[in-house]
């Protein structure tokens, strides 16, 4: 078996999630990556759809970072729109499966990508903002965020919640507005597979890294998950999936290497 | 309507009888040759104080060429809209041009990243999808637009939207205030000298964009015959009656990329986006904005005719974008 990355673990347990005949959101960076790759290998009728308004192309490789509208990843769609109109398209309902990264997650799927502190005016780190993740996780019908493991990133609450989970400040996301049946999904982090528990809404441990133990997992997190009755072993990348990664899809390393 | 929630922050609203005054009023219907440099348009167009809003990225099909041209024209106290921004917002930030950014994503540098934790420049966080939706109810000429963003999130509660009871089905929806900036400045493939325009590849906002602001300068890579226009009409995303100014702009879009004609210059926008002291912003400024003339003038003299034709042969997906 050859050895791997956190970051190549994660691409492939996402790619393997996603359904043919589907469509899905496409966030920037990894879950592009994520995409390509199922296309390749899992999926070749899957539809993806990004916020510049790109719908199905068939985006060449090897992967550019950074030019998520230019023509490599826009190559061969079958629509060109507008933002609002690829947003709509999910507002209404016809986008199944969303892609996100997270700084930070809660227990209910809230995801903050905006800033860590507890001063907006001052954070004390301060990244990017939503860009289209809050309409992502607000109208897909399944989430599927993807992030690091690491403790500081699993919170009780989100410095600042970026984009809905399942349940926000004591309330169901369907109390505030959100459409019905939509949000997270699932959870997929270097050490670990999670859902969300159907009566709580908190997050589940179903699936966790092989060689690594549920101790492993829970203690590298600031709240405690509902913990599966059944866990799973999470395969670790196939050699195919570990080639076409390295040598098609991103021979430059630019998230792979990460 | 019952008002359920609100967010606290400031925004930018125009009340949209007065934004249809001044269309009936101020924007002209003649068919007339809008042709004008760089200088011109944004002299006549671009006031101190402005909100302004550009259409696509920092790194696809920006409006590079406007925007230095801006900086060159050292314009103060601008409020500018961006749905993603990377370079834009750090050179117009490191110029002293803007005050403050609606932001959905901020490619926070390192440089503007103190500018905002010094309160020298001013955040506003909504999403791209919001801002997005705002200029669709600027574009309708209504005052809000109901939507589904940002509810049950602390973006909603750091933004100016509203959430109220929707009269027909009793839930909560969000309300986002309609947007309708001073300026917009757009980099396209094609234009006529009347201002009609096309692009190819996907569009994001431009026509939203266009329809929605006051005031509209076009830059293109090619000036075209208006028949171009009347043989494809289903490809012209803007028509003439809402541009004031079209500008020649080859390479407008650098140091970034326009489909189907040059790809992105990677090395310059490393350079750029590794700044971090003052003083190297402002010697960059100095180096490729203040001390050249022109927009012809900076890619004779500061990027050079080889890189040039280097970044047009690296554009080698052509198909669908020309």
């Amino acid at each position: 078996m050859k050895e791997f990355t956190d970051v190549e673990f994660m691409i492939c347990q996402a790619a393997r999630l996603l359904e043919d005949n589907k469509t899905v959101f496409v966030g920037w960076g990894m879950p592009q990556v994520v995409a390509l790759l199922a296309e390749r290998l899992y999926t070749p009728n899957i539809t993806q759809v990004f916020e510049f308004g790109a719908i199905g192309p068939q985006s060449r490789t090897p992967f550019l970072r950074g030019t998520m509208g230019g023509p490599q990843n826009t190559y061969r769609s079958l629509q060109w729109c507008s933002m609002g109109l690829a947003f709509s398209y999910a507002q209404v309902g016809y986008i199944d499966y969303g892609m996100l990264g997270a700084a930070q997650i809660d227990k209910y799927g809230n995801i903050n990508s905006t800033m860590i502190g507890d001063d907006y005016e001052r954070p004390k780190v301060r990244f990017p903002g939503s860009g289209g993740g809050n309409e992502v996780a607000s109208y897909c019908w399944k989430t599927i965020i993807v992030m690091n493991h690491e403790k500081r990133r699993f919170v009780e609450r989100c410095d600042f919640i970026t984009s809905p989970g399942h349940v926000i400040d004591g309330k169901t996301r369907e109390e505030y507005g959100l459409p019905k049946g939509t949000g997270p999904w699932r959870v997929v982090t270097s050490k670990a597979m999670f859902d969300f528990d159907e009566d709580t809404k908190v997050m589940r441990l179903i699936a966790v890294r092989e060689g690594l133990s549920v101790d492993d997992v829970v203690s590298d997190m600031g709240f405690e998950p509902v913990i599966a009755d059944d866990i799973q072993v999470l395969e670790p990348p196939t050699d195919e999936e570990l080639r076409i990664l390295r040598e098609e899809i991103d021979p430059y390393g630019l998230v792979i290497k990460k | 309507m019952e008002v359920l929630d609100r967010g606290d922050a400031e925004f930018h609203f125009v009340d949209p009888d007065d934004f249809r005054e001044y269309v009936r009023d101020r924007k002209n219907r003649n068919w007339e040759d809008k042709l004008m440099d760089e200088s011109e348009a944004v002299k006549k167009f671009v006031s101190d104080g402005d909100y302004l809003a550009y259409d696509f990225s920092s790194l696809t099909r920006g409006p590079q060429s406007l925007i230095r041209e801006i900086i060159r024209q050292r314009k103060k106290y601008l409020w500018i809209c961006a749905k993603f921004t990377l370079l834009e917002s750090v050179l117009l930030a490191g110029a002293g041009c803007i005050d403050k950014i609606d932001v959905g994503f901020l490619g926070f540098g390192p440089y503007i990243a103190r500018k905002v934790q010094n309160g020298e420049v001013k955040v506003y966080d909504w999403s791209n999808g919001s801002i997005t939706y705002r200029l669709i109810a600027g574009a309708m000429g209504v005052p809000f637009i109901p939507a589904r963003d940002l509810l049950g999130t602390d973006t909603f509660k750091k933004s100016g939207a509203m959430a109220v009871k929707d009269p027909f089905t009793g839930k909560p929806v969000a309300l986002l205030p309609a947007l309708n900036p001073d300026v917009a400045i757009i980099h396209v493939q094609e234009a006529d000298i009347y201002g009609n325009a096309r692009v190819y590849g996907p569009t994001v906002a431009t026509l939203e964009t266009a329809m929605a602001s006051k005031k509209v300068i076009i830059s293109a890579e090619r000036i075209v015959e208006t028949i171009e226009f009347r043989k494809e009409p289903n490809m012209t995303i803007i028509p003439y009656y809402l541009v004031d100014a079209v500008v020649h702009a080859p390479f407008g879009a650098y140091p970034g990329g326009t489909q189907g004609y040059y790809e992105m210059d990677s090395e310059h926008y490393l350079m750029l986006s590794s700044i971090r002291e003052e003083e190297d912003m402002q010697r960059y400024l100095e180096e490729y904005i203040y001390s050249v003339d022109s927009h012809e003038e900076f890619l004779e003299k500061r990027v050079g005719m080889k890189k040039l034709k280097e970044l047009i042969k690296k554009a080698q997906i052509l198909e669908g974008y020309r």
